[in-house]
């Protein structure tokens, strides 16, 4: 009689787990109540999440046959994608910024963007769709972008007793600056830039000097190393060498809050850090090269996407429609720069100071795609050009650009 | 009857079919399904296709990267296994030592093995800045100024190596239980016969204690070439590369570069060598290794008889 107890209890013990890891999958992406049910990936964190569960609820109270879950991937947000799409459990809507690396498991959003009219799409910054489309196929709509621009500290430039920047400084006027400031200042510097910078991002500087890490067809030979290109970096590297810029470790941020240097160029990321820090800052365009017209600005820009895996596309759509409506652009602000022309307008954005440095450099930055969208391994090569500009930059290599940058372009 | 056998002899696996099935299912079962992906180029959006030993060859032939990666692997293992297994011992034996508040000393060196891998990297990140940091800060006290840990190409796998001495304490532990289990008669023998504690550790303690050290060898010789987290959040790889260690070079091109057959090749070359390693390490051990129950087994075993 034990005997068959103690049997019958491994058995149950057996079934309750293998019972509780099948529980709870539900049919055709529906709920017991019969709503369509629409999961929807982020990746912000912490309180951001909350104010997106907010914005979740208030859409599923407004829809009576519609529910849609939040899920916070966080940090991890890349790789739980990734995993998702390998193991066709893809979110039926998530954000999305690395198109080239996901397009594949996403569905194509013109058709439904047509079906909005004409007003809908002209509505955001042009600017953006380069960022959310591939191959002349859109696969997501802009949620919030930054570009970068050039932050200064107004109270080292009061010290060192030198005029502040403006919009048409070039970088000669940068080095000027920076040279007084190192030399007035004690222990400060006049610029920082990252010692070991996302690829991505620097190509920007390649841009306003008038050349790009590809061409058209994707060859490095003759692009990554061409003069205009060596010229940037060796600017850079002068500036480190002659001692009156430093190469931070991470992004500069730490560096300039803490007021020890005058100087950097950066995303709108940390406005609201300086603000909390109250560093007495201004924000203008990126310096331009002398001669070389407008300076302009790589683009972070985040998008929403819809899998093409979905079973409710006409319920994501329909989601996507709010997350990206006027409203939700209104309620994000502060967290996200907003991406509809209407927003900017009504909001007065481009009174405030701090924001209008990033609107101009978006709309300089019209007509550039960045190698990421032209090359097909761009991980890869990403990965090399980071370890080449950090030959470049790293103050216990400081190799020779040219060197570096011929090597980097036979790979 | 014979019913009631069978169920006899089945009951006790029944009991530990749930961890059977875990087994299987979450062990076993990826193992060999990553085998067979590692015979594919398996990006993770599109649809894999066959290409045999293709990764393997292309591994060993054409990416400079994977021999770079192994080499400074090879490196920290070579460096890191001792020095943690000294650390270790030395710690253990200052903590067998009868002294007042002992128990706060035990805890103080096991509490960072409690502490999760990620807290422990950012904690070391900010230590080891070249220019903020503790470290440079308590050395230049003594007139030395320290090289920047996480900068210099030069430093940066040795601060690696440091920041994972810190998870010493499980080692610790071990070695601690295993000498509190010599009996005390044996160091009285030794210090009536004029033995001094030098001579005791090295003539008793380190030689009963050599099953756990072979254990904790082969243990650390695991996890050191499995460290992923410490340089994936405290240096990156960097600087210039030089702490891209094996398994961080697994997990990008599985993660990063979404090459998923290519990483999983990756990870069963690691396999294969961890497992000759360590079968080295085994043949090796009839040499030093000491048991209890070879030396004169009967002999000591009638001893603890009668101590009963």
């Amino acid at each position: 009689m034990k005997k068959r107890l103690a049997v019958l209890l491994a058995l149950a013990m057996t079934g309750t787990m293998i019972l509780s890891a099948c529980g709870g999958k539900e049919e055709d992406g529906k709920t017991s109540d019969g709503k369509v049910k629409v999961r929807f990936a982020s990746w912000d964190e912490a309180e951001d999440v909350d104010a997106q569960q907010e914005m979740v609820d208030k859409f599923n109270a407004e829809h009576d046959d519609i529910e849609v879950t939040l899920e916070a991937y966080g940090g991890e947000f890349d790789t739980k994608i990734s995993a998702g799409m390998g193991s066709n459990d893809t979110p039926d809507v998530m954000y999305m910024w690395n198109y080239p690396a996901y397009y594949q498991g996403l569905e194509p959003l013109d058709s439904y963007i047509e079906s909005e009219g004409a007003d809908y799409k002209s509505n955001f910054y042009d600017t953006l769709w380069n960022y959310n489309s591939l191959d002349g196929e859109t696969y997501g709509i802009p949620i919030g972008f930054t570009t970068h621009a050039l932050f200064y500290n107004k109270d080292i430039f009061a010290e060192a007793g030198i005029e502040e920047p403006t919009n048409d400084w070039t970088w000669d006027d940068v080095i000027a600056a920076s040279k007084t400031i190192t030399e007035k200042c004690e222990g400060k510097k006049g610029f920082s830039f990252q010692m070991k910078p996302d690829p991505y991002d620097f190509e920007m500087y390649l841009w306003s000097n008038g050349t790009a890490y590809t061409d058209k067809e994707g060859n490095l030979d003759g692009n990554l190393n061409s003069d205009k290109a060596k010229e940037v970096f060796k600017m850079f590297q002068d500036m480190e060498k002659e001692g009156y810029a430093v190469a931070t470790e991470k992004s500069g941020t730490d560096e300039f809050r803490s007021g020890n240097t005058a100087m950097y160029v950066y995303g709108s990321w940390s406005i609201n850090t300086l603000k909390e820090d109250g560093v007495n800052f201004g924000v203008v365009d990126i310096p331009a090269f002398a001669g070389e017209g407008d300076s302009v600005s790589i683009l972070s820009s985040s998008g929403i996407s819809m899998s093409k895996d979905s079973k409710n596309k006409e319920a994501a759509w329909e989601f996507i429609k709010f997350w990206t409506s006027e409203e939700m652009n209104k309620e994000r602000i502060g967290r996200e720069l907003p991406v509809l022309h209407s927003v900017v307008e009504s909001e007065g954005i481009m009174e405030q100071p701090e924001y209008t440095a990033f609107y101009t450099m978006l709309e300089q930055s019209a007509d550039y795609t960045p190698a990421s969208f032209i090359i097909e391994s761009w991980s890869e090569l990403s990965e090399n050009l980071s370890l080449s500009f950090e030959r470049v930059f790293n103050p216990s290599a400081m190799e020779d650009v040219s060197d570096v940058l011929d090597e980097a372009a036979e790979q | 009857m014979k019913q009631n056998n069978l169920m006899k002899k089945a009951t006790p696996y029944l009991f530990i079919l749930p961890w059977i099935i875990g087994f299987l299912v979450f062990t076993i079962g990826p193992l060999i399904f990553s085998l067979v992906m590692s015979f594919f180029d398996w990006p993770l959006t599109a649809d894999p296709t066959f290409v045999g030993i293709g990764n393997y060859v292309k591994m060993f032939t054409s990416d400079k990267q994977f021999l770079k990666s192994l080499t400074i692997s090879l490196k920290y293992a070579a460096i890191f296994v001792p020095l943690n297994m000294i650390i270790a011992l030395f710690l253990a034996m200052l903590i067998t030592q009868p002294v007042k508040g002992v128990k706060i000393f035990r805890t103080i060196y096991y509490i960072p093995t409690v502490i999760s891998g990620v807290a422990v990297s950012i904690l070391w990140g900010w230590i080891l800045n070249g220019d903020y940091g503790v470290l440079n800060y308590l050395l230049s006290l003594i007139g030395i100024k320290g090289p920047k840990w996480l900068v210099d190409p030069a430093w940066a796998l040795l601060a690696v190596i440091i920041a994972s001495a810190f998870g010493v304490g499980s080692m610790m532990l071990i070695f601690y239980t295993d000498i509190k289990n010599i009996p005390i008669d044996v160091y009285e023998a030794a210090a009536i016969d004029g033995a001094n504690p030098a001579r005791q550790f090295f003539s008793i303690t380190l030689p009963i204690i050599t099953p756990t050290i072979l254990f904790n060898l082969i243990t650390s010789i695991i996890s050191s070439f499995q460290q992923v987290t410490l340089v994936m959040l405290l240096t990156g790889g960097g600087p210039l590369k030089s702490t891209y260690f094996y398994g961080l070079y697994t997990y990008n091109n599985a993660f990063k570069h979404h090459k998923l057959g290519y990483a999983s090749a990756n990870a069963w070359v690691m396999f294969v060598i961890i497992l000759c390693l360590t079968a080295l390490v085994f043949k090796s051990s009839s040499a030093w290794v000491f048991y209890e129950t070879e030396a004169g087994g009967t002999e000591k075993k009638k001893k603890r008889g009668g101590k009963k």
